[in-house]
């Protein structure tokens, strides 16, 4: 099954192809300030450099983040209307899962980290590996490093960009030689991606294509925004 | 031609499929506004996420409501200027994937322009050129309309929107969001000319609007009142209030209408639907041998068949977009058709 797969919850671009376990295109495009009105230019791009087009496509997966609020929005309608246009099956993977991914191979408990922008908080999860893939053991987590560090009471494997400073970090908290951590490099890989979405369809696991939603994990701070907002902003500088 | 239009600048979530750019097949809208009401106004992040969940919905609903498939679907036209980034950014993404898929035109439409076209496609016989008034709860401006897509920006509010000052004054009444319905239907039973409030720049030299000092002289004049626990005549104060903003706005546009030679004005946008308004229009405009045209009621607010008749216009003139089509929030609108 030729699956399709992005991720932009890190305002990057990550588009990748698989067929089955082969990978057939795995891109990752730099963080620009027009990131996200440049994923469908990509895709093409990337399609026509793995010798397909859009029709060869049998599926799509998607990033649902956390990450950038902004990013995974244009990330999840971008694979929901390609996937209603096309009629083809949608399914959404949590972007932490895909960085889990990255660390399948290491035995005990695999923690990827996201930097959630807002200060020194991070979205955070646990992942076993089970059956050549990784299992979610547990519920999110939102809030600071010394917080994540109190809940780690096993061996560690942290993945993510910043996971060597995350390491560092908790690994004083902790203070204890007992628990061996260790980082894993990793972003989230638009093949990563496109293969667990292939897993989860192969599964009937869709998602609905019109209902498909990002995966924000914290609520949109509503009222700050009232007062820093207003409308006339946009006219005062039409002239 | 079959023309799929998106609108999601701020907080309507929209799309319409527009035959020749005359023929509205459907338009559907919608609206946010009980998520926003308590706010008191629209929360961008608020609205973003609803634009994602609603996107595809409205999409099918459009389709199926005219009856039609995608496949029959011949361009796609979307708002990629003016309003809100993180809901403009949702319903370019939803564009770009529609164009791209089904391999046909992508165009995207300023926001002002998509205005200008809704009273197009309400009254088809309004000729070119025209003067278009068009006002909304984000905008305020005076437009001389030359020919399709080829417009001269007369003037525009220094400060808030027309809408903006309805909203204000309808939250310091404590009277909810938004501010132009229920300010339109008490000032019905109110006394215009009650309070004298000033009508700002109504003689100064210039097309420009300002009413954010029409807004600070009637909080000035009332709080004081709010705080003793005064009953207020909110009424009267809806009818003048009123009054004092359809007094600038049809006079400049008068005075433009006159100096232009124009025999026929546009009025158009969130504010167009205002009774008083349209009243006032009308009268002036009859004594003054000038024919007004407004949109009907469900093209005045944000809406995606207007940006569908925008864009089939601007797919006449081959202005059409590709795939790395912008997001500018905030844009004059183009003057003169220069691109």
């Amino acid at each position: 099954m030729k699956v399709l797969g992005i991720d932009t919850s890190g305002y990057a671009n990550a588009i990748g192809v698989v067929d089955g376990n082969r990978i057939l295109a795995d891109f990752t495009f730099e963080a620009r300030k027009d990131s996200l009105e440049k994923i469908v230019a990509n895709i093409d791009f990337a399609l026509k450099e793995a010798n397909l087009t859009l029709e060869d496509i049998q599926g799509f997966g998607v990033g649902l983040g956390p990450g950038s609020w902004t990013g995974i929005r244009v990330g999840v309608t971008v694979a929901k209307i390609l996937a209603f246009s096309a009629n083809k099956p949608v399914s959404g993977v949590p972007t932490l899962e895909v960085l889990a991914y990255n660390a399948r191979n290491i035995p005990g408990v695999i923690c990827p980290i996201i930097n959630a922008g807002a200060g020194d908080t991070v979205y955070a999860a646990f992942y076993r590996t089970r059956d050549g893939t990784v299992s979610r053991t547990g519920e999110y987590y939102v809030g600071d490093i010394q917080g994540l560090s109190e809940i780690i009471k096993e061996p560690t494997a942290f993945v993510g960009a910043e996971s060597q400073s995350y390491c560092r970090l908790i690994s004083q908290a902790l203070g204890s030689p007992n628990i061996a951590l260790e980082a894993v490099e990793g972003v989230p890989r638009g093949a990563t991606v496109a293969l667990l979405a292939a897993i989860r369809l192969e599964h009937g696991e869709n998602d609905d294509v019109l209902s498909l939603a990002p995966l924000y994990l914290k609520e949109s701070t509503a009222k700050a925004f009232v007062n820093r907002y207003s409308r006339s902003a946009q006219a005062k500088s039409q002239v | 031609m079959l023309v799929l239009g998106i609108e999601t600048s701020c907080d309507e979530t929209s799309s319409a499929l527009v035959a020749d750019g005359r023929l509205m097949l459907s338009n559907i809208i919608a609206t946010q506004l009980d998520l926003h009401q308590k706010y008191g106004g629209v929360v961008p992040e608020i609205a973003a996420r609803r634009h994602t969940e609603l996107i595809g919905y409205v999409i099918k609903e459009a389709l199926d409501s005219a009856g039609k498939i995608l496949a029959d679907v011949e361009a796609i036209a979307v708002t990629a200027k003016q309003g809100l980034v993180g809901s403009l950014l949702v319903g370019v993404a939803a564009a770009k994937s529609l164009s791209y898929s089904l391999r046909i035109p992508l165009i995207g439409v300023h926001h002002i322009e998509g205005h200008i076209f809704a009273n197009l496609l309400s009254n088809p016989q309004i000729p070119m050129p025209h003067v278009c008034l068009t006002v909304s709860g984000g905008h305020t401006m005076l437009v001389y309309v030359h020919d399709y897509c080829q417009y001269e920006l007369l003037g525009s509010t220094l400060d808030d929107a027309a809408g903006e000052a309805f909203d204000k004054i309808a939250k310091f009444l404590d009277l909810g969001f938004p501010g132009g319905p229920v300010i339109d239907k008490l000032a019905t039973r109110g006394n215009r000319k009650a309070f004298n409030f000033p009508r700002p720049m109504l003689r100064a030299n210039t097309l420009d609007f300002s009413f954010s000092g029409l807004k600070t002289a009637i909080i000035n004049a009332f709080k004081h009142k709010i705080a003793d626990g005064e009953v207020l005549p909110l009424e009267d104060i809806a009818a003048s209030f009123q009054e004092a903003v359809v007094d600038v706005l049809v006079a400049k546009t008068l005075r433009v209408a006159l100096q232009r030679k124009a025999s026929v004005i546009s009025v158009t946008g969130g504010v167009s639907a205002n009774r008083r308004l349209r009243e006032v229009f009308l009268d002036i405009c009859q004594q003054e041998g000038i024919n007004v045209f407004f949109p009907e009621l469900s093209l005045c607010t944000d809406n995606a068949a207007m940006i569908a008749a925008a864009g089939y216009a601007r797919l006449k003139q081959g202005k059409t977009d590709d795939l790395n089509l912008d997001v500018i929030p905030n844009i004059p609108l183009e003057v003169q058709g220069g691109s």
